[in-house]
């Protein structure tokens, strides 16, 4: 009884109805669109998009943000193709860079933001276009062809009626969500977001805390990027440069809040599942790209408004403060 | 951005004897200060540049210069305005190409005189910045998320209406006008540039608007409770924003003789690190209520000298973005490390 | 208690200074406290109480001095090595995760796990028995946003005690607890010592003091005042001064108020958005009305209603006799001269990266610029100039940051703002909170005199004898209402009764 009223009040019920109630309209409106073509485009895409998503929503969790999540899956997509195609260094090996160098973007970020005490925007956008300037400038902006077989077979094949690449993205799913709920550290990561100097306060270091984040950040952009990579079968250097809307929208509408203590993994892949969704229907009914553009700042803008509507009746939004 | 960590400086409760170092932290406060190691490193680069790379002191290359000058430092002053609210605008590109579409739409398609249009364009900029000052205001969330999501608003609709066409065939007085030389070396939208900067300068230093938005900004709750319409006072700081993007934005298309929506990027994205790296450059705070005018003006030039410097050099565009990160990188860890040194020195007094 | 703690530790603090940007918060304090001791810590707001305690629990590091646990010298550098020394503290600041369930905010040190992930039925079991320790009867999954603030404070300490910590420090732990809490809570306390628990007690409540603990030790100005001192044998008064350094003030005797003709500010049945019901009051010209409560009673909800910063959902608001309807801060601010001194100097009642001059003038900006809003720094200058003399405000120069000036001089100048802008109704709130001695007496005067001068005064104080000192009339707020109004004849002992009384009567 416990359980379901706190269902009820979570975030993810209105979410999974919304995902529900779209897909069914679309499916009445539209009846090609429950043809497993159209699904399967939609897991493909949804496995991506929820990585990086969730790259991000593990830095809003502490209430930071990171510019330089698409310029760091940049970075790795590059290195993960060049790793193969320039030294012909074998798949598994070219992951475990594709992965260091992720990871250590993200401490990088992490690192400087808690030396300097300034705000990870700036850092951010300092590094994104460090990251960014060395992917071109390493490419010449031209994509790396030599990409291994196995890797294009694993961003192309299917298991059963579902794609490969989602025995990577489930697991990071459940793990991270594990890991948030459950895990100390995740316990931590979101009890410093959610009050910095409390969570110091009792033992928790801010050092720890935020180069964690970061780097976590940091290593779900480099699996994102290598994905991208199998997915496209070529490690472009413009992989990356549509992240950054769609890594805020996701976590946004999944409930999380910008300045910190909170993120829904849940939430996040139905905020995911809504995105894609919008983005098939309007193919579907054949209306301009464009509109996608709109529909998903309108949609970042109302579900932050909801978020803040909701922290506020619960009671942790300060009442008089102005900004 | 109150979310995110700052330096938590502990509280301080100083005695009344600041008398005595008040004098040496006035000199400290004049060398230490941005300006100063601005001109320095201005200097410093040019006569670098001027001695390794090829053509760097030619008529042509220091034309280019006081071009992207002009523009990218209005593009840096529009940013400067609303970093006064502690907040930023991630859709001042977007709404800078929105509003020099606007005014091409308007010469072209409804075939208004030039300063109609350009009247125009400059108004529809600042409403596009009010909306997203409203939107800060009323909602009380932070600019970074509302921008980020208007930004895309923006720029949709407009490719939207506009269909992606730009507007190529602009009256032969505009075209020329981006086109004159000044004394061979001085491009006109360098000086429009600096009539902004004239203008803002007296804004922050002269009138009761400034002050007020400058108080606003440092402390919100403060200035609210000292009586200051502090909601107002941030939607005209958007507002000033817009006005000003919309300006750099037909100032842009200028220099390219046509507007086109791609011309800064993907949603306009292409500004951010220009619209960012002269204000903070130039000393502007992040936090709010902290500016300079001809720091960010100086921190243009600064940036515009050293990525026309290394073009020459011949490193290659792509690594000129790594080192514009890189330069901003090392410029706000070089004003960290300059606030730790003053704290610490005012403790060891 | 589940763990009979062998000894407790044995407290030393031997020559301990520390500074802060120009400002020496500590200067070679000393302090002892002995196993099991209940050991109070007395000194008023500033006197450096809490960053002695932040020394202790290893926030702040000591410039100089050492801080001993049983004979062994201790640097701590996080709060995380304390807390392991075996350290418990309760700081003023709320310092709960308010997102958290109460039973994840108890064992965030240290949370029990079961294979590596957080167990939260072991939580919960573990939170329960603290919970009924100081007989809080909240389910332990309950989101501390959901708390009240009494219950907050109670589930603090219970977060303490679940350290099982052999020295627990307690930074004003009572300041909203009822009596009844406050008597659970000293129950426990004294069982803790009994078991050997060594405790610092900060309190601002003298006869909290005097009920709980065995020794004192105050500070003044960052200096020993007394040094680990027995309380036996003491008096109220002994406390009192060494905390200020001379007798109670003697009471002036400012004229009171004509109360001739309408009050200058005058509420009818007022409702706030936060939550006031039925607030009638009345502040007459050339009076001080006195505002009481607790923390949390809604006394600078109230002020901030008033100056417009929320809104008044209900019953009449009269300036000089005139229905008003207040729209904004600056509608109060501007056109009904209201003005308020905020408690919060640092955080919203100055802007302390501008400089004097600015902070002063930015009432009077909009008024300043006649042509096109032209201001110049001399037109500026001219206005705030003279409010250096009248209210001697020591500054370097006008040019001088706020940020860079003591707290005397920083409220000084929130004053000044409101004399410049001509304010007939000033609302000053904790006008004394962080302030040496001297700025302290010079302050009431200023309040006297401003009063005298014509303006209607409200004082918010939580400092009793200060508000009994100064005001004509008191007011006592509990819960978001008004319990009792009376005239006040600074008489101590009546006024304090009579103010107890409505509070806990």
């Amino acid at each position: 009884m416990n359980a379901f009223r706190r269902m009820l009040r979570s975030d993810s019920l209105g979410l999974a109805l919304v995902v529900l109630l779209g897909g069914a309209a679309l499916s009445i409106a539209r009846p090609e669109f429950l043809t497993a073509y159209n699904i399967d485009v939609i897991l493909v895409g949804f496995c991506l998009t929820v990585i990086y998503a969730l790259g991000q929503g593990v830095i809003i969790a502490i209430g930071h943000m990171n510019l330089a999540l698409g310029a760091t899956g940049c970075l790795v997509a590059v290195s993960f193709g060049g790793a193969m195609q320039v030294w012909g260094l074998p798949v598994w090996a070219a992951v475990i860079f594709g992965l260091l160098i992720g990871m250590f973007c993200g401490f990088v970020n992490g690192w400087l933001t808690h030396k300097s005490g300034l705000t990870s925007f700036i850092i951010t956008l300092a590094t994104m276009s460090i990251f960014k300037g060395i992917s071109l400038g390493i490419t010449e902006a031209q994509p790396f062809y030599g990409v291994a077989e196995s890797v294009k077979a694993f961003g192309s094949d299917r298991w059963g009626p579902l794609p490969e690449t989602l025995l990577v993205a489930l697991p990071i799913v459940i793990g991270l969500a594990v890991f948030l709920g459950r895990m100390i550290p995740g316990r931590q990561m979101l009890a410093f977001g959610g009050n910095p100097s409390a969570a110091e306060l009792s033992g928790i270091s801010r050092a720890r805390m935020v180069i964690l984040a970061h780097t976590l950040s940091g290593l779900l952009a480099a699996i994102a990027g290598m994905m991208s990579v199998a997915r496209l079968q070529l490690a472009s250097p413009a992989i990356g440069d549509e992240w950054l809307i769609a890594s805020f929208a996701a976590p946004v509408i999944g409930g999380a809040v910008l300045s910190g203590g909170h993120l829904s993994v849940l939430g996040t892949c139905l905020g995911v599942l809504i995105v894609s969704l919008i983005n098939q229907a309007l193919v579907m009914l054949a209306v301009d790209p464009f509109y996608v553009q709109v529909l998903l700042g309108a949609l970042i803008l109302g579900a932050v408004g909801l978020n803040r509507l909701r922290e506020s009746r619960m009671g942790n939004a300060p009442v008089l403060r102005l900004s | 951005m109150a979310a995110l960590n700052t330096v938590q400086t502990p509280s301080p409760r100083p005695g009344e004897r600041d008398a005595a170092s008040a004098a040496s932290r006035r000199l400290s406060g004049i060398f230490g200060s941005n300006l100063v190691g601005l001109l320095i490193a201005i200097a410093v680069f040019v006569l670098l540049f001027g001695f390794f790379a090829n053509g760097f002191l030619s008529k042509v290359n220091l034309y280019s210069i006081s071009r992207s000058i002009g523009i990218d430092g209005v593009i840096g002053l529009a940013m400067m305005t609303v970093l006064v609210t502690g907040g930023l605008n991630l859709g001042l590109g977007a709404i800078g190409v929105c509003s020099a579409m606007g005014v091409g739409w308007a010469l072209q398609s409804l075939g208004l005189p030039i300063a109609v249009s350009m009247i125009f364009g400059v108004l529809l900029g600042a409403a596009l910045g009010a909306v997203n000052g409203l939107i800060v205001v009323t909602t009380r969330l932070h600019s970074f998320v509302v921008t980020l999501a208007t930004m895309s608003i923006f720029f949709g609709t407009m490719i939207l209406l506009s269909g992606a066409n730009g507007f190529n065939a602009l009256p032969r007085v505009l075209t020329g006008f981006g086109r004159i030389r000044m004394y061979g070396v001085v491009s006109p939208l360098l000086l429009i540039m600096l009539l902004v900067a004239a203008l803002l300068f007296y804004l922050y230093r002269y009138t009761a608007l400034g002050r007020e938005m400058l108080a606003a900004g440092a402390n919100p709750f403060a200035a609210k409770l000292s009586g200051l319409p502090v909601e107002r006072l941030f939607v005209c700081c958007h507002a000033l924003c817009g006005g000003i993007g919309a300006i750099a934005g037909v100032m842009a298309s200028l220099r390219n003789g046509a507007i086109v929506p791609s011309m800064a990027g993907p949603l306009g994205a292409d500004w951010l690190l220009p619209a960012f790296l002269a204000p903070v450059l130039g000393g502007t705070l992040l936090t709010g209520g902290g500016v300079s005018v001809s720091g960010a003006v100086l921190g243009c030039v600064f940036v515009e000298i050293i990525t026309r410097g290394l073009y020459m050099l011949q490193i290659g565009e792509f690594w000129i973005q790594t080192a514009l990160g890189l330069v901003l990188l090392g410029a706000i860890l070089l004003e960290r490390g300059r606030a730790a040194m003053a704290l610490q020195r005012s403790i060891g007094r | 208690m589940s763990r009979q703690v062998k000894s407790g530790l044995q407290v030393e603090v031997r020559g301990v200074s520390k500074a802060f940007v120009g400002v020496q918060a500590l200067d070679n304090v000393n302090l002892t406290v002995g196993a099991g001791q209940i050991h109070a810590l007395l000194g008023e707001n500033g006197a450096g109480k809490s960053t002695l305690i932040k020394i202790l629990t290893g926030v702040h590091q000591p410039d100089s001095g050492k801080v001993l646990l049983d004979g062994r010298e201790m640097a701590f550098r996080t709060p995380r090595e304390a807390i392991a020394a075996g350290i418990g503290v309760v700081h003023q600041e709320r310092n709960l995760i308010t997102r958290f369930s109460v039973a994840e905010n108890i064992t965030l040190e240290d949370p029990p796990t079961r294979f590596g992930l957080f167990d939260e039925a072991a939580a919960v079991a573990a939170t329960r028995k603290w919970l009924d320790l100081l007989h809080l009867d909240t389910d332990p999954r309950t989101p501390v946003s959901r708390l009240s603030v009494a219950q907050v404070q109670l589930v603090e300490i219970a977060k303490a005690l679940s350290l099982e910590s052999r020295f627990l420090l307690l930074d004003e732990p009572t300041s909203s607890l009822t009596p009844h809490e406050t008597g659970t809570l000293f129950a426990v306390l004294r069982r803790l010592a009994a078991d050997g628990v060594t405790i610092v007690f900060v309190s601002h409540k003298l006869e909290e003091v005097f009920e709980l603990c065995t020794h004192v030790t105050v500070l003044r100005d960052g200096r020993n005042a007394c040094d680990s001192r027995p309380l036996a044998g003491m008096t109220r008064a002994d406390v009192v001064r060494l905390m200020i350094g001379r007798d109670e003030r003697a009471f002036a005797a400012p004229a009171i108020g004509t109360r001739s003709g309408p009050p200058a500010l005058e509420l009818r049945g007022v409702a706030t958005g936060l939550g006031h019901k039925d607030i009638t009051l009345q502040a007459h010209a050339g009076e001080i009305l006195g505002l009481y409560g607790l923390v949390g009673a809604g006394r600078s909800e109230l002020a901030r209603a008033i100056i417009g910063a929320v809104p008044i959902t209900a019953g009449e608001v009269r300036i000089d006799g005139k229905p008003e309807r207040i729209r904004d801060v600056a509608d109060a601010v501007r056109r009904l001269g209201i003005g308020y001194v905020s408690e919060d100097r640092k955080g919203d009642g100055l802007i302390l990266a501008h400089d004097v001059a600015a902070n002063i003038a930015a009432t009077v900006w909009h008024r300043l610029g006649k042509f096109l809003g032209f201001v110049s720094d001399r037109m500026q200058n001219t206005t705030a100039a003279p409010f250096l003399t009248s209210l001697d405000i020591r500054t370097p120069s006008l040019a001088q940051r706020v940020g860079n000036l003591s707290g005397g001089n920083q409220q000084k100048v929130s004053v000044a703002k409101w004399l410049a802008a001509g304010s007939k109704v000033l609302i000053v709130d904790e006008p004394t909170v962080g302030i040496d001695i001297r700025s302290k007496a010079y302050l009431h005067d200023l309040i006297l005199k401003l009063a005298r001068d014509g303006a209607a005064v409200i004082v918010i104080s939580s400092d009793m004898p200060e508000l009994v000192m100064l005001a004509d009339r008191i007011a006592v707020m509990k819960g978001f209402r008004l319990v009792d109004t009376f005239d006040n004849a600074r008489e101590y002992t009546a006024a304090s009764q009579r103010i107890m009384q409505a509070i806990h009567g």
